[in-house]
C-alpha cells in the first residue's frame, strides 16, 4: 500500500507557503497520497525526504501493457477491493482461446466469429479485446502459423505454450506487438524469463499456491522481467475466486510487492457453456486483469462485456434519471406537475412522496447533470428558462392542459422570472420532498 | 400606486404601504423583527400573523389549519396589502428576548486573561496602545517637526518599524500639542505591517482604553467591552441579527442579497445591531465611545462579506469561492460603526466560503494547536463546521446541518430564548417528568437542546423506533394522536400549560429533521476522520463549540446518534469560542499573528459535497443512533431494545 497522506505530510516542509499550488502542505500530501500530484512541484522537499517518498510511490498494484497501438490492453493499478470505495479503473481484457491444432477453414472461421464479438451498448463501443493462441499440438509451426494468423485481428495477444522454443520462435515475427508470454512455472522459468527480457514482452507466472507464487516473481523480477502477471486459474471455480482475492487483499493491504501485478484466470472447458459464462464473471467481478475462455459464440461473451462494462463506470459521478415527463399513478390532463432534477436520489425522493400522496400527479425531471436541486441551482443548471423551455415542450403541451406548476421550494425565488418566462402560473412547493403528500393534500386541493 | 396603512399590533406601529406590498414588507419597514425564515419565499411557515381587520389577499400555502385560517391567521409573506388594515404579530412570530449567553467562562478554559498575558501562551500586546508621552520641547538644536517627534519617542518606546499618520491628526497637532504643554497620549492602532497613530488625546489618558471583542453569527451577534489596560472584561451583551427577518440561514442571505441596495440594507441591519450592544455596553460600563478604540470581530464568511459590504453571491455558487478571507484593517466609522470616530476594526482570517472565522478563533481558544494528541472541534449549528487537528495540522469541512439545532423547521421550535424548553426528561409511556425552560416561566415552544432531550427520551422509553416513528404501544395514548392531514404528533406539553394555550407538539416530520441534521454532522466527522486514514477512536479531546455551547446534554446527544460513542470525559464544551477568540487577538497581536499563520493560513479546508463516501454514506446515519448500532457500543450494552428495533427495521 502506498504511503497515507500523514506519513508523506510529515516528510514535507510544513510551510504551507502554496508554492506547489495547495492552500497547505497537507492538502498537498493529500493530492500525492492519490497520486494526483507530483512531489517536483514543492520546490523546498529535502533529497532525504525525496527519496523516501520516492521509494513509496510506486502503485501497489503494477500498471501492465499488452500489445501496442490503440489495441493495446492496460490493466492493474486498481486501488480499491470494493468499487464503491472509489472507482475500477482499468477493464479486465476479456479474450477467446484459439487452439493451434484447426484446419485453415475451422481458424478462419473461429477468427471471423472473434473478429465479430463487438457490440454497441448504451451507447458505447463493447469488445472482445484480447486475443490468446494455445500451443496444443505442441509442436512449432502451427503454433507460429495460427499466431500469425491472429495478427489480422489487430489484438493483443496471448502466446500460451508449454514450450519455451516453440515460443520464442513465434516472437521472432511478432515480438514488437508485444504479445503476453504464458507462461513460466517453478521449473522451467529461467527460460521464460530469458525470452521475456530479452523481446521486452509481459510474462505470465503460474505456481501452485500464493506462497510459492510470491517466491516465483521476486526470482522472476530479479531475472529482469518488470511486467508480471499473475496466473491465478486453480483447481475449481471457488479456489480461482480465493487465490483472486486474497493477492488483491495482500497487494492492497498488506503491500505484499512480490503480489502487486495483475492477475489471470482461464474458464475450464470441462463444463456446460453456461456453466462457463458464470464462472468467466466470477473473475470479472473478483479482480482478474484477464479473463479468458474457449467460447466465443456472441451469446456466450456479451454478458462478459455487459457486466464488464457496468462494473467499470466510476460510482462517484452522479447517477441520473432519464430528464422527460413522468407520470404517477393515473394521470389526466388536471392532474398537478411538479419540478424536480434528474439526479435519481432526488427524483426518486419526490417520486416516493408523491406516490404516497395517492394524488396521480406529473413529475418533470429536468436536466441537471444529475444535481440535486440546490446544487443544480447554484451552478445555474436549474434555471427559470430550463423549465419553462421544459414546460412548452409538446411532451408537457398535450398532457397537461391547467398551466401550473409547483416548483420545489428551495428554488422559490425564480418563481416571478419563471411566471413570466413561461406564462404559467407558478406554485411554490414545500422545501423538502417530505411535504408534497400535505402540500398536494391542501395547497394543490385548494387551487 | 396606491397605498395604504398598516399598523401592527400590539406595538401600535403605523406605516404606509403600496397596495400589493406584503405584510412582511411592511414590517420590515415598521422595524418589527417578524420570524422568517425562508426571506419570506413562502416555504417555512413562521411568518404567521393575525389580520385583525381590512382587505387582503393571501396565497394558499399548506402551513395553516382550516381553524386558524377561520381565526385570521395567515402568512405575513403570502399576504398582501389590498387595503387599510391592522394585523396582530402574535409571540411566537416575533424575534425577541435575549439569546441565552454561552457562558463567559467556558469548562475548561478559565478566563482568558489567563490565556494571555505574563508566563501565558500569548503575551500581552493588545492590537491598540496607548502611550503616554511627555514630548521635550522643540528647541534650536533639536528642530525636527512634530509628528517625527512623536515617532522619535514612540520609537524610543516600542520597536515599531513602520507607522502612518493620518492627515486630519497632522492638521491638529501643532495646537495640540502646544496647549497641553507637550504631555499627549497617543492612541495606537495595529494595520497589518504598520501601526497607526490613531488619535492624538491631551495629558494622561492611559486608564481610559478600550476595546470590543465581537461575534457576529448569523443567528445571534455578541459582544464584549474589554479594558486594554487590565485585559478585564467590563461588560457583555448579545442580541439576535436582525438580518433573520430577510433570512434564517447564509444561504438565503447571500439569495436575498442580489442587488447593492440589499447588500446595503443587509449591512445596516447588523451594524445597527451591532451599535445597539455597543451603546448599551458603555452605558452599562460608564464609559465613553470615544476611548473605544478597537474592534475585533469573529463570524464565518457570510457575516464577514456581508458586514464588510463584499458580493458574497460566489460563496454559495460552485466552486465556492469568497471575495476575501483575510480582509483589510478598516475604520469602524467605514461601515457605520460608531466607536472613536477614527477607531479601527479587524475580521478574524476565514480558511474557506463555509469555514468562517468563528471557527478559526474556536480553534484558537481550544488551544487544540497546542499539542500533538488528536482533536476533534465541532462547531453545531445552522452551519456545522468540523475540524481535526493537533500541533501539526489541520484538517476542517462544514456541513449544512439545517436550521433544526436552531429550532427551525420544527413545528414548535424556537431559538434558545425566553419560553424555549431547553431540558426535557420523560416517563414511560411519555409523560413528561421534569422540564425546563429558558427564563423559567411557561413554555412557548422547544429549542434545539430541548428537541434532543426529547428524541433521546423517546427513544430510551420506547416511544419511538430507531427510524423516528412513533410506536403506538410504547406511548400512552393520550400522548399521541393524528392530524387533520393524518400525521401522527406527540404532545409534550398541554396547551393549558403553554404561553399560547396552544399544545406544544413534536410530528415525525420534526423528528426526522432533526436525524437529517445530526446525520450530517456526524457523517462529515466520520469523513473528515476517513480523510486523514483515522477514527474516532484516535481522538484523544472532542470539543463542541457554538449556539448550543453548555446547554447540550452528551449522554443525550450521543443516544440520538449526533455525537460519536466514546469516552464521555473526551468532551469539552467551548462556549462561545468566537467571542473569546476575538477577544484574544484584541489582547494578543501574537494571538492574531498565530491565528492567520498557524490556524487560518495551516488549515486545509475539504468539500464535502464532491466526497462521494459523505453521499453514499449519509443514509446510514438516518437512524438512531445509527444503522450499524455497532459503532455505539456502550449504547448498544445499555439498551436492548436498540438492537431490537434494528432488527425490526428494513
Amino acid at each position: 500500500m502506498a504511503l497515507k497522506a500523514l506519513d508523506i505530510f510529515k516528510l514535507l516542509p510544513k510551510t504551507n507557503c502554496k508554492k506547489c499550488g495547495c492552500p497547505t502542505c497537507l492538502a498537498f500530501a493529500m493530492k500525492l497520497a492519490q497520486k494526483q500530484a507530483n512531489l517536483d512541484q514543492c520546490p523546498d522537499v529535502t533529497a532525504e525526504a525525496k527519496a523516501q517518498l520516492e521509494g513509496s510511490a510506486a502503485p501497489p498494484i503494477r500498471l501492465v501493457t499488452i500489445g501496442t497501438g490503440n489495441s493495446k490492453l492496460e490493466i492493474g493499478n486498481e486501488t480499491v477491493m470494493f468499487r464503491h470505495e472509489e472507482s475500477f479503473y482499468h477493464p479486465p481484457g476479456i479474450g477467446v482461446v484459439i487452439p493451434d491444432n484447426l484446419d485453415d477453414n475451422e481458424l478462419n472461421a473461429r477468427i471471423e466469429a472473434v473478429e465479430k464479438l463487438q457490440f454497441v451498448r448504451v451507447g458505447a463501443h463493447i469488445r472482445s479485446d484480447i486475443v490468446a493462441v494455445e500451443n496444443v499440438s505442441g509442436q512449432a509451426d502451427p503454433f507460429a502459423k495460427t499466431a500469425a494468423a491472429v495478427q489480422k485481428l489487430d489484438l493483443p495477444t496471448v502466446l500460451m505454450s508449454k514450450e519455451p522454443a516453440n515460443i520464442d520462435k513465434v516472437l521472432e515475427s511478432c515480438k514488437d506487438k508485444r504479445p503476453l508470454i504464458y507462461g513460466a512455472s517453478a521449473d522451467n522459468w529461467e527460460k521464460y524469463a530469458a525470452i521475456a527480457k530479452e523481446k521486452q514482452c509481459p510474462l505470465a507466472v503460474s505456481e501452485a499456491d500464493l506462497d510459492k507464487l510470491a517466491a516465483l516473481t521476486e526470482k522472476v523480477k530479479a531475472a529482469g522481467v518488470e511486467d508480471i502477471i499473475l496466473d491465478l486459474t486453480s483447481a475449481g471455480i471457488s479456489e480461482t475466486l480465493q487465490a483472486l482475492t486474497a493477492a488483491r487483499q495482500l497487494a492492497l493491504k498488506k503491500n505484499v510487492r512480490s503480489l502487486g501485478y495483475p492477475s489471470l484466470a482461464i474458464s475450464s472447458s470441462a463444463q456446460t457453456a453456461g456453466e462457463q459464462v458464470a464462472e468467466c464473471c466470477t473473475y470479472i467481478a473478483k479482480y482478474a486483469g484477464i479473463v479468458l475462455t474457449g467460447l466465443h459464440h456472441p451469446e456466450y461473451i456479451l454478458p462478459l462485456l455487459t457486466l464488464r462494462q457496468n462494473l467499470y463506470t466510476d460510482p462517484r459521478k452522479p447517477i441520473q434519471v432519464e430528464p422527460k415527463l413522468n407520470q404517477v399513478g393515473t394521470v389526466t390532463t388536471t392532474s398537478p406537475l411538479l419540478i424536480t432534477t434528474n439526479f435519481s436520489l432526488t427524483y426518486y425522493t419526490v417520486e416516493g412522496e408523491v406516490e404516497a400522496s395517492r394524488i396521480p400527479s406529473f413529475i418533470g425531471a429536468i436536466d441537471t447533470d444529475g444535481t440535486s436541486v440546490l446544487t443544480a441551482f447554484a451552478s445555474d443548471k436549474l434555471t427559470a428558462e430550463k423549465i419553462a423551455a421544459f414546460l412548452k415542450s409538446d411532451a408537457v403541451k398535450d398532457k397537461v392542459t391547467h398551466k401550473k406548476v409547483i416548483i420545489p421550494g428551495y428554488v422559490a425565488v425564480m418563481s416571478g422570472a419563471l411566471e413570466e418566462e413561461s406564462g404559467w402560473k407558478v406554485l411554490v412547493g414545500p422545501r423538502e420532498a417530505s411535504g408534497l403528500p400535505k402540500y398536494l393534500k391542501t395547497v394543490w386541493k385548494s387551487e | 400606486m396606491k397605498t395604504y396603512s398598516v399598523t401592527f399590533l400590539p406595538d401600535e406601529k403605523t406605516v404606509q404601504a403600496a397596495a400589493g406590498k406584503s405584510v412582511l414588507e411592511a414590517a420590515i419597514v415598521a422595524g418589527i423583527p417578524l420570524n422568517s425564515v425562508c426571506a419570506g419565499e413562502g416555504v417555512c411557515g413562521k411568518c404567521r400573523v393575525i389580520v385583525k381587520a381590512g382587505k387582503v389577499e393571501a396565497e394558499p400555502n399548506g402551513f395553516l389549519t382550516r381553524r386558524e385560517i377561520q381565526r385570521g391567521m395567515a402568512l405575513a409573506c403570502r399576504t398582501f396589502i389590498q387595503g387599510n388594515v391592522v394585523v396582530e404579530i402574535p409571540p411566537e412570530s416575533r424575534i425577541s428576548g435575549i439569546p441565552q449567553l454561552a457562558s463567559e467562562d467556558a469548562i475548561r478554559f478559565g478566563r482568558i486573561s489567563e490565556r494571555v498575558g505574563d508566563g501565558a501562551a500569548f503575551p500581552r500586546n493588545p492590537l491598540s496602545g496607548k502611550e503616554y508621552l511627555e514630548l521635550p520641547e522643540p528647541s534650536l538644536t533639536d528642530n525636527i517637526a512634530d509628528q517625527e517627534r512623536i515617532y522619535r519617542e514612540l520609537q524610543g518606546r516600542r520597536n515599531l518599524p513602520a507607522m502612518q499618520m493620518g492627515l486630519s491628526i497632522l492638521q491638529k497637532l501643532p495646537e495640540l500639542l502646544r496647549e497641553s504643554r507637550w504631555k499627549v497620549t497617543a492612541l495606537l492602532g495595529y494595520r497589518g505591517g504598520t501601526t497607526e497613530v490613531i488619535e492624538i488625546e491631551p495629558g494622561d489618558t492611559t486608564a481610559r482604553h478600550l476595546g470590543i471583542a465581537l461575534d457576529v453569527g448569523t443567528t445571534t451577534v455578541v459582544a464584549h467591552l474589554v479594558d486594554l489596560q487590565s485585559s478585564e472584561t467590563l461588560a457583555t451583551k448579545a442580541k439576535y441579527n436582525s438580518q433573520i427577518s430577510l433570512g434564517d440561514d447564509v444561504i438565503s442571505r447571500i439569495m436575498y442579497s442580489r442587488t447593492n441596495e440589499r447588500l446595503k440594507q443587509l449591512r445596516d441591519l447588523v451594524v445597527n445591531d451591532i451599535n445597539d450592544l455597543i451603546t448599551g455596553l458603555v452605558m452599562d460600563a460608564k464609559v465613553k465611545f470615544h476611548d473605544v478604540a478597537y474592534i475585533v470581530c469573529a463570524g464565518n464568511t457570510t457575516m464577514v462579506h456581508l458586514l464588510l459590504g463584499l458580493n458574497p453571491a460566489n460563496i454559495r455558487r460552485e466552486p465556492y469561492v469568497p471575495c476575501a478571507v483575510m480582509p483589510p484593517v478598516i475604520r469602524a466609522a467605514e461601515i457605520g460603526i460608531k466607536i472613536n470616530p477614527r477607531g479601527l476594526l479587524l475580521a478574524l482570517p476565514c480558511v474557506s466560503s463555509y469555514v468562517g472565522g468563528d471557527v478559526v478563533a474556536d480553534v484558537l481558544v481550544t488551544g487544540m494547536t497546542d499539542s500533538t494528541d488528536l482533536s476533534l472541534l465541532i462547531d453545531l449549528g445552522t452551519n456545522g463546521e468540523l475540524v481535526i487537528g493537533n500541533s501539526d495540522w489541520l484538517v476542517c469541512c462544514s456541513a449544512s446541518a439545517g436550521p433544526s439545532f436552531e429550532g427551525g423547521g420544527i413545528t414548535c421550535g424556537m431559538r434558545a430564548t425566553d419560553g424555549a424548553i431547553e431540558h426535557i426528561s420523560l416517563l414511560p409511556g411519555g409523560e413528561t417528568a421534569e422540564c425546563s425552560v429558558v427564563g423559567g416561566g411557561k413554555p412557548l415552544g422547544i429549542c434545539g437542546s430541548g428537541l434532543i432531550d426529547a428524541i433521546a427520551e423517546l427513544l430510551r422509553n420506547g416511544c419511538i423506533d430507531r427510524r423516528g416513528r412513533f410506536v403506538s404501544k410504547g406511548c400512552s395514548a393520550k400522548m399521541i394522536r393524528e392530524t387533520e392531514s393524518g400525521e401522527k404528533e406527540f404532545v409534550i406539553c398541554p396547551g393549558k400549560g403553554t404561553v399560547l394555550g396552544k399544545d406544544i407538539v413534536l410530528t415525525e416530520a420534526d423528528i426526522d429533521n432533526l436525524i437529517h441534521s445530526k446525520g450530517s454532522i456526524y457523517m462529515a466527522a466520520e469523513c473528515l476522520l476517513a480523510h486523514v486514514d483515522l477514527t474516532f477512536n484516535d481522538i484523544k479531546h472532542i470539543y463542541i463549540a457554538g449556539g448550543f455551547g453548555n446547554y447540550l446534554n452528551i449522554e443525550r446527544a450521543v443516544e440520538i446518534g449526533l455525537l460519536p460513542d466514546v469516552d464521555r470525559n473526551r468532551f469539552h464544551f467551548v462556549g462561545n469560542g468566537s467571542v473569546q477568540g476575538a477577544k484574544m487577538a484584541l489582547l494578543s497581536q501574537d494571538a492574531l499573528h498565530y491565528i492567520q499563520v498557524r490556524i487560518a493560513g495551516a488549515m486545509t479546508d475539504f468539500e464535502l459535497s464532491s466526497d462521494h463516501k459523505y453521499m453514499n454514506e449519509y443514509s446510514s446515519c438516518l437512524f438512531l443512533p445509527h444503522t450499524n448500532i455497532e459503532k455505539f457500543p456502550s449504547l448498544k450494552k445499555k439498551n436492548r431494545n436498540l438492537s431490537e428495533g434494528a432488527r425490526n427495521s428494513p
